[in-house]
């Protein structure tokens, strides 16, 4: 159990995706404006994460192993990720509206996120279990929630702030991630 | 190696049926997504964003809950497409008033201003601006260079080469404003779809620079424009010193274009008529 709650902490918080790991960037820059964008593709990314982690996982050990072609982790998982990713789109759009209006849009553009890849090729190196991994992934996602939630809570103040010309939107998201990044330095010390 | 191959292809085929299953078997009945798949057809597609909302589907879905809601927030492709229109109002279940709703982006220079110096920059309009504003003769001309050309998503912007001049084909224009933000001269506007004359040059309110000295089919407050006018519809503004257009009262007779003798004035409908000469970015 301690070994869960150290996996969790330290994909949320200490190797957390965006901060220390510089994974899944694109969105951090792209949807952070809006809180409620923000939250959505959030959400969308742990569902995901969670879900590619349990495929392949399996995937990973039922196939991959048995056969002895561990080589081709990257091409498989991609391949997998982004198909099994359309089929649960396909899926939650004819069967529930709410739930596709809340994230529908940025499922297809997460199919092949490197934050998504990532977490799947890291659960394997580090050869954690199905459970481990799901925690894991549960963690990442959930991480990368927490600060796309911060970033853009911070950046709906600067949007009205009176910042120089020249370091409006972009220059200054950058300068406020960088503080960001320093802030989860902290957490450093945890596990 | 082909342990590797046969797994990949098994993998990949296995895939491929289960996508065609799920989107075979699984019912598509759902309340409310129905309305907003067909709006979504009807809309470009473009993803432009120019309405406000994420993307074309993101626009439906507004519609779908406010019908009433398309004339806040527009999308210039559908309004000019009299079929896409007629599509919407059954769609939506309104009658929609085209002709009072689009925009369309304006160039406000005609592009004959005399070459000063021959510039072999960096071939963006933004770096070209920063020397000498410009390598053209009047400070407030279009480069030329094409920085709109690239984000058009509707590829309506052409470049004449023989004035350096970017010119929108008003019919492919779709009224989005993304060409505002990357014209350094902010030479480009976004008009009324029902605008008839074109008023060709940017001096703005700048007094202090008469037109014949800078460029050749620049205003040169000559005023003929005011008196040719018959409906009254043309003023002259003493404060800016360049003619204003009362739309109302504009019979669009284009006699003012007739008169203006450096064509700084010109009928809208045949500013899109230019030939293209080039579509994209292009090396001097």
């Amino acid at each position: 159990m301690n070994e869960l709650i150290a996996i969790f902490l330290s994909m949320a918080l200490i190797n957390n995706f965006v901060l220390a790991r510089f994974l899944g960037l694109c969105p951090f820059f792209g949807v952070s404006k809006k809180l409620g964008n923000a939250l959505s593709m959030g959400m969308a990314v742990t569902f995901v994460m969670t879900f590619a982690a349990i495929v392949t996982w399996l995937i990973n050990n039922r196939v991959l192993v048995p056969f002895g072609v561990e080589y081709m982790q990257i091409v498989i998982y991609i391949l997998v990720i982004a198909s099994l990713v359309q089929i649960v789109e396909l899926f939650i759009k004819r069967t529930n509206a709410a739930l596709y209006n809340a994230f529908g849009i940025y499922l297809p553009l997460i199919t092949t996120n490197c934050a998504v890849l990532g977490i799947t090729l890291i659960n394997t190196r580090e050869a954690y279990s199905l459970l481990a991994s799901v925690v894991a992934a549960l963690g990442a996602g959930l991480g990368f929630t927490l600060v796309l939630a911060i970033m853009s809570g911070i950046r709906e103040k600067l949007e009205i702030a009176d910042s120089p010309r020249s370091m409006k939107g972009l220059p200054v998201a950058m300068l406020v991630a960088v503080l960001l990044g320093l802030t989860f330095f902290g957490f450093g010390g945890i596990v | 190696m082909v342990t590797t191959i046969g797994i990949l292809t098994a993998i990949a085929f296995l895939f491929g049926v289960l996508i065609y299953l799920v989107n075979r078997f699984v019912p598509t009945k759902v309340k409310g997504i129905e309305k907003t798949e067909e709006i979504t057809g009807i809309l470009p597609g473009l993803n432009c964003g120019a309405c406000g909302w994420p993307g074309c589907f993101g626009y439906a879905q507004s519609l779908a809950a406010n019908p009433g809601s398309i004339s806040d927030c527009k999308c210039a492709v559908v309004l000019q497409d009299a079929e896409r229109v007629s599509q919407m109002e059954k769609a939506l279940g309104i009658s929609i008033d085209a002709s009072a709703l689009g925009k369309k982006a304006l160039i406000h220079c005609n592009g004959n201003s005399e070459v000063i110096y021959d510039y072999s920059g960096a071939m963006t309009c933004k770096a070209a601006t920063q020397l000498l504003k410009g390598y053209k003769k009047c400070p407030y001309a279009c480069p030329g260079l094409g920085d709109c050309v690239e984000v058009c998503p509707q590829k309506a912007i052409s470049i004449l080469l023989d004035k350096m001049v970017a010119v929108i084909d008003t019919e492919k224009c779709a009224g989005c404003g993304l060409c505002i933000a990357e014209c350094p001269q902010n030479l480009i506007e976004l008009v009324p779809t029902g605008t008839k004359i074109a008023f060709l040059c940017n001096y703005g309110s700048l007094r202090d620079i008469p037109g014949r000295e800078k460029c050749d089919a620049g205003c040169i407050r000559c005023r003929k424009c005011v008196r040719a006018c018959e409906d009254g519809a043309v003023e002259w503004n003493k404060e800016t010193f360049l003619p204003e257009f009362d739309m109302e009262k504009c019979s669009l007779c284009l006699k003012c274009t007739e008169v203006c003798e450096p064509n700084t004035l010109a009928d809208f409908a045949k500013v899109k008529t230019a030939p293209p000469v080039l579509l994209a970015k292009f090396s001097l």
